[in-house]
């Protein structure tokens, strides 16, 4: 047991565990049941990373060798030259360096063609749509990780863990009726101040502050929901304390908010809290004009937090354990506008960091002649990929959850 | 103003005048939702005059002091000579805390939030401005010249993307919003409808900051949107807009789960779209009428809408604040998910629920520590710390009235009485110990 370890345990030992309602708050709380008896796989961690506006799939991953490429990009393409080839016909957008990386060492697997049927063309929607993994369905109430959690709290609910970092909000993905999955922004932040009382008033005030949230409300009500999440912040904010001295590393993260949000991650798993599964989001990617230079930029600080990730899971013998995802809610149209930039599309393609070797390219890669209004369409269902993760890695039966069987690839 | 007959079925004015129908509760539900937070006084006049001459007060325009307008003035000439967005900021913050007009700011907001624009791509102080006193001119107006402006407004052009909307290139970005967010809401239109849409606002376009017709980049062509076709221009889409049926639902909808309650049913939202449509979209009569509603003071209405990050900051602030340091208060409301004049995209702030989460139930608790015992945001009402003087019942009750507009039940007004025995120091001292407890419970968080 490391040092870490035993600190942590002792906190909880003296923090004790507040419960209430159906589900007891837990946010990263259940170290102390969860290390024993958990089998190594049970400790496989999912990070995804939402690239929101929509990524530019087709400079993305570039079909150089296609003529109809140059076509429709004139203004806009990567030129063949720069384009780093992983084979005669495609390459990816030369800020990926790291990327390709990873694809070299057999880590990286891309799947090709994502998308799912009559694409909606309105960020809130589709990402609605990618998150819930309900098409059909108009006003989502809860989303696909969300119903997993679920799953996995009424037969294991030590592994119910998950953290959402650095979004303003609690992503779609992860809202469940039962489940509170916490947002985090920075571990700064994450702890109470003291105020002017007096140390004796402090905490007679906080001892309250936690009877009185902890109180029963009416099932369903808004009261019972401040009420849980109330309990569980003040919880999880007594036992993060102690974390940010423990962390030790050599590889050094680019100063992007994507790399902080990825080296937090690695904190957190190195300090072997229970969190499995892990969102965090990169904007930008709502390309409709200028954007080269842009989209450039967000290559780099993707590739960039990504490889060093990499490298530091590597470093402290975690990278067996992260499978790590990228995915977008559209990718854009086919054809260039007349602002150097692209429009809201229809398929396009994702990243997984493979802890397994395989390396390669999956799905088949677009016809950029053979269009539905200007968009290219999908090969791969994204709830196949979903179910990937869900199967083949979490190990959390995913046809329930995605309302339908859905073959994994396999990627994992 | 045209005859408009009074409203029916779930509208139907509440009556105040029954016996136990007016309290402090009714009157804290009706402050807490048409305003940001209330003062001791404005509690007071709202027990004592009644709901009409509350809802009168809040939607006729009052005479603003003197030091307001002074104060108001500085600030807004302190943002045009810095051209830093964050003290535009701070002169709407000042705005909603100061004002005697506190509905005209929460509309105000209600459209911003609607129409949510974010300086983040405008850049432009005297454009975000411009739109913020478009919003302020017609917020409680008529909506039709609200939706009209804003389709010229200098800021949203740049937001949207109006000067790559040409002729042989449409950009789709604003003739999308106008259906999905500003009008109709999702299903209620075609891609098709957006595509000539977009055609029909080509060559809308911004120069040297004012709107401006570029007629070399607008498409003359026939475009057919809802299943009617002509030479379009973007007023002639705007006006489609209006006359379709889903606006007055959208609108509803949108009034309903701000004002009266999150989740409002089919029923509710016929009810207030036939109003909207009653008055032509006038909105300060629809105003009154839900303010004034059986359904507004309904039981499925109270206690359910989770305050804002500016209810809950600005409203502490103008119930307990005698001066106020801005800058701390508009980073921390950034930080809580709400920051004026950059809102995190065009689909504005979701509310409810999303507010919440563990990072900002903690800011959430950090604030009340600041405010209740600290200075470091604000020093407290002379009004507040005279409320130190008497015994524990006493102290309680009266903080229990001012900040959770009596919706105590026994078991908890004990435990705040307790509280408040319990810590040691001066009578002030104690008093600062059940504001922060009292500014940090779940029920604070509603109203």
């Amino acid at each position: 047991m490391t040092t870490t370890r035993r600190d942590f345990l002792q906190l909880l030992g003296t923090a004790g565990i507040v419960s209430l309602g159906a589900i007891p708050p837990q946010f990263l709380a259940r170290a102390a049941h969860a290390a024993p008896g958990i089998a190594a796989r049970d400790k496989r961690v999912l990070v995804l990373i939402q690239l929101a506006g929509g990524n530019d799939g087709l400079n993305t991953l570039v079909p150089f060798a296609d003529p109809a490429y140059e076509k429709a990009r004139p203004g806009i393409g990567i030129p063949k030259g720069q384009v780093l080839k992983l084979n005669d016909s495609v390459g990816l957008h030369p800020g990926l360096s790291g990327m390709r990386e990873l694809y070299d060492e057999g880590k990286l697997a891309i799947v090709q063609g994502v998308g799912y049927p009559n694409p909606d063309r309105s960020h809130f929607r589709s990402m609605d749509i990618w998150q819930s993994a309900q098409p059909l369905n108009e006003t989502p109430r809860d989303g696909w990780l969300g119903r997993a959690l679920e799953w996995q709290f009424d037969r294991q609910p030590a592994l119910a863990e998950a953290l959402s970092l650095g979004t303003d909000k609690l992503p779609l993905a992860f809202v469940s009726t039962r489940v509170n999955v916490p947002t985090l922004r920075r571990l700064e932040e994450f702890q109470l101040v003291d105020g002017q009382a007096s140390a004796a008033n402090r905490n007679l005030t906080r001892a309250a502050q936690r009877q009185l949230a902890d109180l029963p409300a009416a099932n369903g009500s808004e009261l019972n929901f401040l009420r849980r999440a109330t309990t569980t912040a003040l919880t999880s904010a007594e036992r993060l304390k102690s974390l940010s001295s423990s962390y030790r590393t050599t590889v050094s993260y680019p100063g992007t908010s994507l790399a902080n949000k990825l080296k937090l991650i690695a904190q957190m798993l190195t300090a072997d809290l229970p969190a499995r599964i892990f969102v965090v989001s990169l904007d930008g990617f709502d390309t409709h004009s200028q954007q080269l230079p842009g989209h450039a930029a967000l290559m780099a600080e993707l590739s960039g937090a990504i490889r060093a990730f990499e490298q530091d899971l590597v470093e402290h013998k975690l990278s067996d354990r992260v499978l790590l995802a990228t995915y977008s809610e559209f990718g854009r149209r086919v054809a260039e506008n007349g602002s150097l930039g692209t429009d809201h599309g229809a398929a396009s393609m994702l990243f997984a960091v493979t802890p397994s070797g395989k390396s390669g390219l999956y799905g088949k890669y677009p016809n950029l002649t053979d269009l539905t209004d200007g968009d290219l369409k999908f090969n791969v269902d994204f709830r196949s990929v979903y179910a990937t993760m869900l199967d083949k890695w979490l190990e959390i039966p995913s046809a329930g959850i995605l309302g339908g069987d859905f073959s994994p690839i396999p990627i994992v | 103003m045209p005859n408009v007959p009074p409203p029916d079925g779930l509208l139907k004015p509440y009556d105040a005048t029954r016996d136990g129908a007016w309290t402090i509760r009714e009157a804290t539900h009706l402050l807490g939702r048409s305003q940001f937070g209330y003062t001791p006084d404005e509690l007071e006049q709202a027990v004592t005059g009644g709901l009409n001459a509350t809802v009168d007060r809040l939607i006729a325009t009052q005479p603003e002091s003197a030091e307001f307008r002074q104060a108001e003035e500085a600030l807004r000439k302190t943002a045009f000579a810095t051209g830093e967005i964050a003290d535009l900021k701070i002169w709407w913050l000042y705005r909603m805390w100061a004002t005697a007009n506190p509905l005209a700011e929460k509309v105000a907001l209600f459209w911003h939030n609607h129409f949510a624009t974010s300086n983040d791509k405008v850049r432009s102080i005297p454009q975000m401005l411009a739109q913020n006193e478009l919003i302020r001119t017609h917020g409680l107006g008529s909506f039709k010249s609200l939706l009209h402006g804003m389709s010229r407004d200098t800021a949203m052009l740049v937001w949207l993307d109006g000067n790559a909307n040409r002729k042989r290139h449409p950009n789709e970005n604003f003739a999308r919003e106008i259906m999905e967010l500003f009008a109709l809401g999702v299903g209620n239109y075609t891609e098709k409808d957006i595509q000539e849409a977009a055609r029909a606002f080509s060559g809308w376009h911004v120069r040297e900051g004012a709107f401006w017709f570029n007629q070399l980049q607008h498409d003359e062509s026939t475009k057919t949107v809802f299943g009617k076709s002509g030479n379009f221009d973007g007023a002639a889409i705007v006006d489609l807009c209006l006359e379709q049926p889903a606006c007055a639902r959208f609108l509803g909808m949108k009034l309903l789960k701000t004002f009266v309650c999150p989740d409002p049913s089919t029923e509710q939202i016929d009810a207030v779209a036939a109003r909207i449509r009653a008055h032509d979209y006038n909105m300060s009569p629809v105003m009154r009428e839900l303010f004034s509603s059986q359904l507004f003071f309904g039981a499925s209405c109270r206690r359910n809408v989770i305050k804002s990050p500016l209810d809950l900051v600005v409203g502490s602030l103008r119930s307990l604040a005698a001066t106020v340091k801005w800058p701390p208060v508009a980073r921390l409301l950034a930080n809580l998910g709400q920051d004026v004049f950059e809102p995190p995209s065009v689909k504005g702030w979701e509310g409810g629920r999303l507010w919440i989460n563990s990072s900002s139930i903690l800011l959430r608790t950090n604030f009340a520590t600041e405010l209740a015992s600290g200075d470091q945001i604000a020093t407290l009402r002379t009004a507040i710390l005279d409320m130190a003087a008497g015994a524990s019942d006493a102290v309680a009750t009266q903080i229990e009235k001012l900040l959770l507009g009596g919706h105590t039940d026994a078991a908890l007004h004990s435990e705040i009485v307790t509280h408040h025995q319990r810590v040691e120091g001066s009578a002030e001292q104690k008093l600062r110990s059940i504001l922060q407890l009292v500014m940090s419970l779940p029920e604070f968080q509603l109203q």
